[in-house]
């Protein structure tokens, strides 16, 4: 057998794949070739290396995550390929699915001690939030006037949300959008500050007597919460604890006497 | 109880995200592109397992992580196809990325063998992958890349004979 031929079949004959009569040919010919021994040396060596130094890479906990959040909002029986997303897609809809998913776990331990359904409410909201921060989810209606804001919730929902003006205090109006928590579809009005944004949700109290904002946090965002005058507030920012503060109390101040408190309809 | 297809599914496939990610990341290389890939894969491997007849779930998992890398190199980026683009972006990136959990003194080798793996056409990167990383057996690398067995043979050769180029690893006097 020729040398060519040998050194062709080296890598298989590494692997253990020739077929028995060209792996026997082969090692003939390396005992008595030393040509082709060294060849095969070098073949031994350069698939030892490769194999050593190869980077087998562990799936980051994020990617364990999200591939279980997407699959958990598959429907339950695996269907033949339904194209529900296009590429690029996936990445955003399954960053909200983990957005729950990581929520969930982060403000389990704050919402230990309070009703059932308010840890629940808690998530969701946060989860809002940080789907609103990525691309084109932030608002429906882009506009720094409340005249344009306010009247685009009206035949969207069922009532209408306070979209008092806070520019003077440093708190622009960005916009508005719906949004689907707690099972019903809510008003979030959005605002800014400095880089951040500050998303104001409302919704018609179910029942319940008005409640003073109290502060939960996760994820490094602030959540306020209130109920006041028969509707649901909450408050969702990364800004600091302080400044969102400051933001809920002019909020609570300008709701009840201006631009129209949110009321059922 | 018996078990759901649910919980067949998250002890048989999602147990393998280590090594759909491993061929992923070696096959687009860019660690965020390759986890976008990786979920992909895992969604379509979810719409189709009621089609999976049982078998080899891992040769299964990958033939649809390795098509959905395909998918992405077309349709995503085009543009970043060439190995000169690719060297220039991903290098530092990744040279860090890995040299957190390997000894500093293996850095440069495995640098070197990176560099030398991403000059290879993705065909036979994936053949390496799947053969030193996964332990397949040519017929197995075949199934997974749709290649007859003699084209994974001749991948495999042709692989390993420019890396050991760019290794430097020689025949040393050769006669």
């Amino acid at each position: 057998m020729s040398c060519e031929t040998t050194r062709e079949r080296l890598s298989a004959y590494v692997d253990g794949e020739l077929p028995p009569d060209e792996a026997a040919e082969t090692a003939e010919h390396l005992a008595s070739c030393a040509a082709c021994a060294r060849e095969y040396e070098a073949m031994l060596k350069t698939v030892q290396t490769v194999r050593e130094g190869l980077v087998r890479h562990h799936a980051p906990d994020v990617l364990r995550a999200r591939v279980r959040a997407a699959l958990r909002d598959e429907p339950a029986t695996a269907r033949t390929a339904v194209r529900r997303r296009d590429w690029g897609v996936p990445w955003r809809a399954a960053a909200a699915a983990l957005v729950v998913a990581v929520v969930s776990s982060g403000l389990t331990l704050l919402a230990a001690d309070r009703r059932p359904a308010e840890p629940a409410v808690a998530e969701e909201v946060l989860a809002s939030h940080i789907r609103s921060l990525m691309p084109e989810h932030l608002t429906d209606v882009r506009s720094t006037d409340q005249h344009n804001v306010k009247p685009w919730f009206n035949g969207r929902l069922d009532y209408s949300p306070a979209v008092p003006r806070l520019d003077d205090a440093g708190f622009p109006l960005l916009g508005g959008r719906l949004d689907y928590v707690h099972g019903r579809p809510v008003a979030v009005v959005v605002y800014g500050r400095r880089q951040h944004l500050i998303n104001v949700f409302s919704w018609p109290a179910d029942a319940g007597r008005d409640a003073d904002p109290s502060r939960e946090s996760g994820h490094g965002y602030n959540l306020l919460h209130w109920r006041r005058g028969g509707v649901e507030y909450w408050v969702a920012s990364d800004l600091n604890a302080t400044e969102l503060q400051q933001f809920t109390t002019l909020l609570r101040s300008t709701d009840s006497t201006s631009t129209g408190a949110a009321r059922p309809r | 109880m018996p078990e759901s297809t649910r919980e067949r599914f998250e002890r048989t496939i999602v147990a393998l995200l280590d090594d759909a990610y491993t061929l992923a990341r070696h096959l687009v290389r860019d660690e965020h592109d390759a986890q976008d890939v990786v979920q992909e894969a895992y969604l379509r491997a979810w719409r189709h397992y009621a089609g999976f007849r049982g078998g080899d779930e891992r040769a299964w998992l990958l033939t649809i992580v390795r098509n959905c890398c395909y998918t992405w190199r077309r349709s995503a980026r085009p543009a970043q196809q060439t190995v000169a683009y690719d060297d220039e972006e991903h290098g530092d990136q990744e040279t860090s990325a890995f040299a957190a959990d390997t000894r500093v003194l293996e850095d440069a080798d495995r640098t070197e063998l990176r560099l030398a793996l991403d000059q290879l056409p993705p065909e036979f990167r994936e053949a390496i992958v799947l053969r030193e990383l996964e332990g397949m057996s040519y017929k197995e690398i075949g199934r997974v890349t749709g290649a007859p067995i003699g084209t994974v043979m001749s991948r495999l050769a042709r692989a390993r004979g420019r890396l050991q180029a760019a290794l430097r690893i020689g025949a040393r006097e050769a006669s």
